[in-house]
């Protein structure tokens, strides 16, 4: 009996070793080899073209990062389309949450005509805003010139080209934040705001002591997803202003340049190392202030 | 029934087989170009080499956006799907030093008349480095840089003596960029949706280089020295900023957006109907022809105090070298027979197609082929051309960015250049060129 029981341990064993083991195995060739291997390469002088051996370059590929130029704006570029366009978006987000908390008539059909933008693949959207802010036949400033107002050259205007990546993820990902901040705003008890008006409390105020913090937690999950969304973006830029141009070159399109363009492997792997050790810091000190803030909303609760 | 389907199975088996057995034996050619009308051109005439020799030749046509991207990716396999490449005059130093053009020195001199070819198409378009008699690449589309301008504006009897009373000369083609700008000036009138000139400024691949080439050379300033890869002092100098500067002046009198218009952006200006002079490369002037029939000119680009110099296009004919050694020998037949005199000769008779011939360029026939003919012969001895080294497209890269802020205004001329004189210098030193 015993033998037979540890016979059937054996094979539940296996079988979870053979259910697993495909997700496990894809895994590691398509996520954690390539991890590796570009780690490796970053090292190296590989060319993606090159018939030459693949030689050891040392930390010179790294050392590259402090002198390229291209580096350091690319960096700053990004960071401030990380900052504008999520704090945009999580202000209108979290503001549309708000006015869509109540039942009303017609609620359904708003939120789905509000979510239509976030379904639509951003390369093909890039392709559509480009024709809709072309500055001589784009829709956008047809529409501007009927109402009497200027031409803004929205691609081409080197105080325009950012503003005009910013609008359209704006435009793209204010839903996302408006489906997580609503699903946090429901998820708050009704007998938390039913205590609150026993206790006189004003709008203000449970809107800073209730809604608010028990909100944070979801809202700050959804701004560490957009944020690292973000930080790769690429699709837009390509799309709009194209992947070589100052004013607009995030680091996914740097990446793409010195990888494609340029054909170098080595540095590309080497700059892309440094941006995920970037993202894994950002994101990790986010994701503990996230679990601080739940465990306080736990505790207030 | 069941006993009639297995031999039958069994027979289309074998004559699929046999079908496929007879294609892969039957001979074939694959060149890769871009898409535009003498590519489609080639297609074309390549039926005659068929007819000839029975080898059939497929002109695979890629748009001019990722053109460039896809051919190196292609080169970063094993074997490629193409047997010849025509790769443009920037990439020669990068296909020959990295192995992936086959050379062609010892077998072109005893193939095809190399006298028979302008030495600027053999220097710019053939050779690597550049005055080293090895060559990589035999011409296929000889190109240059030239404008378009509207005939039937400057033929106007009413803006001719408007324009003699404001500027004391008669409205004709400009020599030099100083009667450019006058005449860009006049005929600027946005108000009425008229500009005056649309030039190269784009930041996608060479656009804005080549745009601005003309400016920098005419106005006394260099890429840097060929010898010795230096950049600081050939670039970054008073005479190249004033050419730079000069570049900007005239984009005030282009359509909005002007200041970042591609090969494809300039073309749309100009026959919209709203530009008055339009600069781009002759290849592109079939579709403006065809478009606007006679209201249409040409003039050779201008030059300034005695200088004129033209941004070369045009690409050669390279056989890569990862394809077996008998698809090389096929595409060495392919690429002799093209050059031939009789070939070339009815090559020119395909919209946009140039020759490197010289009897050819000097022929009548030629000149009277195409309204703009006589204006490309004009232009070619004015040629010029960016590095062909193996980091030209980094050197572009950052011609689009840098100038690009010029452009814009975020650089002055001169900071911008001095800027992108540090970063060519960085690049080429990076690659090995130059101490």
């Amino acid at each position: 009996m015993g033998e037979r029981d540890g016979g059937a341990e054996l094979g539940d064993h296996w079988l979870k070793v053979g259910f697993v083991a495909p997700a496990l195995l894809l895994l590691l060739c398509v996520n954690v080899f390539p991890l590796f291997y570009s780690l490796w390469l970053s090292f190296t002088n590989a060319d993606l073209i090159g018939s030459g051996a693949v030689q050891s370059v040392g930390t010179l590929n790294y050392s590259f990062l402090f002198i390229d130029p291209r580096y350091a704006e690319a960096l700053r570029t990004t960071a401030l389309f990380v900052v504008a366009a999520v704090s945009a978006q999580l202000v209108l987000g979290y503001g549309l949450a708000l006015c869509l908390q109540e039942r009303f008539r017609g609620k359904a059909v708003l939120l789905t005509l509000l979510l239509v933008p976030m379904m639509m693949p951003p390369a093909v959207m890039g392709v559509y805003w480009k024709l809709i802010l072309d500055g001589s036949y784009g829709v956008l400033n047809h529409g501007l010139a009927f109402l009497g107002f200027g031409q803004p050259q929205w691609t081409t205007d080197p105080g325009l080209k950012l503003l005009s990546l910013l609008i359209v993820d704006v435009w793209m990902w204010t839903p996302f934040m408006l489906l997580i901040s609503l699903a946090s705003l429901n998820a708050i008890p009704t007998y938390i705001y039913e205590a609150a008006a026993i206790d006189r409390a004003g709008r203000w105020r449970v809107f800073r002591r209730i809604t608010l913090p028990m909100s944070a937690p979801l809202v700050g999950l959804a701004v560490l997803l957009r944020s690292t969304d973000a930080l790769k973006q690429f699709d837009l830029v390509m799309a709009i202003t194209g992947p070589n141009d100052g004013a607009t070159q995030t680091l996914s399109a740097l990446l793409y340049q010195v990888m494609f363009r340029d054909g170098k492997v080595g540095m590309a792997s080497a700059y892309s190392y440094v941006v995920l050790v970037v993202v894994i810091a950002l994101a990790s000190i986010f994701l503990r202030y996230l679990n601080h803030l739940q465990r306080r909303v736990g505790t207030a609760s | 029934m069941k006993r009639a389907i297995g031999p039958a199975a069994v027979a289309l088996l074998v004559s699929l087989w046999v079908v496929a057995a007879a294609d892969a034996d039957e001979k074939s050619l694959t060149i890769w170009w871009a898409q535009w009308d003498p590519a489609a051109g080639l297609q074309e005439l390549s039926q005659d080499f068929t007819a000839e020799t029975g080898v059939a030749v497929t002109v695979h046509q890629i748009p001019w956006g990722s053109y460039q991207d896809q051919v190196f990716l292609e080169y970063g396999n094993e074997s490629t799907a193409f047997d010849i490449v025509v790769g443009d005059s920037q990439w020669i130093g990068r296909g020959a030093t990295k192995g992936l053009y086959l050379e062609l020195t010892d077998w072109i001199g005893g193939a095809i008349d190399l006298d028979g070819i302008h030495p600027l198409a053999k220097r710019y378009l053939m050779e690597y480095p550049t005055g080293s008699g090895k060559i990589w690449a035999a011409p296929c589309e000889t190109d240059a840089l030239g404008f378009a301008y509207r005939r039937d504006w400057f033929e106007d009897m009413q803006e001719q003596t408007t324009f003699r009373a404001n500027y004391g000369r008669e409205l004709t083609p400009p020599q030099t960029w100083k009667q450019f700008r006058d005449i860009a000036e006049f005929f600027h009138r946005p108000h009425g949706k008229r500009y005056g000139a649309a030039l190269l400024s784009g930041r996608g691949y060479d656009s804005i280089t080549m745009g601005f080439q003309p400016f920098l050379w005419a106005f006394g300033g260099a890429w840097g020295d060929p010898e010795t890869f230096a950049v600081k002092g050939h670039l970054d100098t008073p005479a190249a900023a004033e050419g730079l500067q000069f570049m900007i002046e005239l984009l005030k009198f282009s359509a909005p957006g002007g200041t970042n218009a591609d090969y494809g952006g300039v073309l749309n200006a100009f026959t919209n109907g709203s530009t008055a002079m339009a600069l781009n490369y002759f290849p592109f002037f079939p579709g403006i022809v065809e478009a606007m029939g006679d209201k249409v000119g040409f003039f050779v680009v201008p030059g300034h105090d005695g200088t004129r110099a033209i941004s070369l296009g045009g690409q050669g004919m390279s056989i890569s070298t990862k394809i077996p050694a008998l698809q090389q020998a096929l595409a060495k037949r392919f690429i002799a027979w093209f050059q031939q005199k009789s070939v070339q000769q009815k090559w020119i008779t395909y919209p946009g197609a140039f020759t490197a011939n010289k009897e050819l360029l000097d022929s009548a026939a030629f000149r009277d082929a195409y309204p703009f003919n006589g204006t490309f012969a004009q232009s070619l001895d004015h040629l010029r051309d960016f590095w062909n080294v193996p980091v030209y497209n980094e050197l572009l890269a950052v011609n689009a960015r840098v100038l690009g802020e010029a452009l814009d205004g975020s650089k002055t001329p001169q900071a911008a250049l001095e800027r992108l004189a540090m970063e060519h210098e960085m690049i080429l030193r990076g690659a090995g060129l130059g101490r």
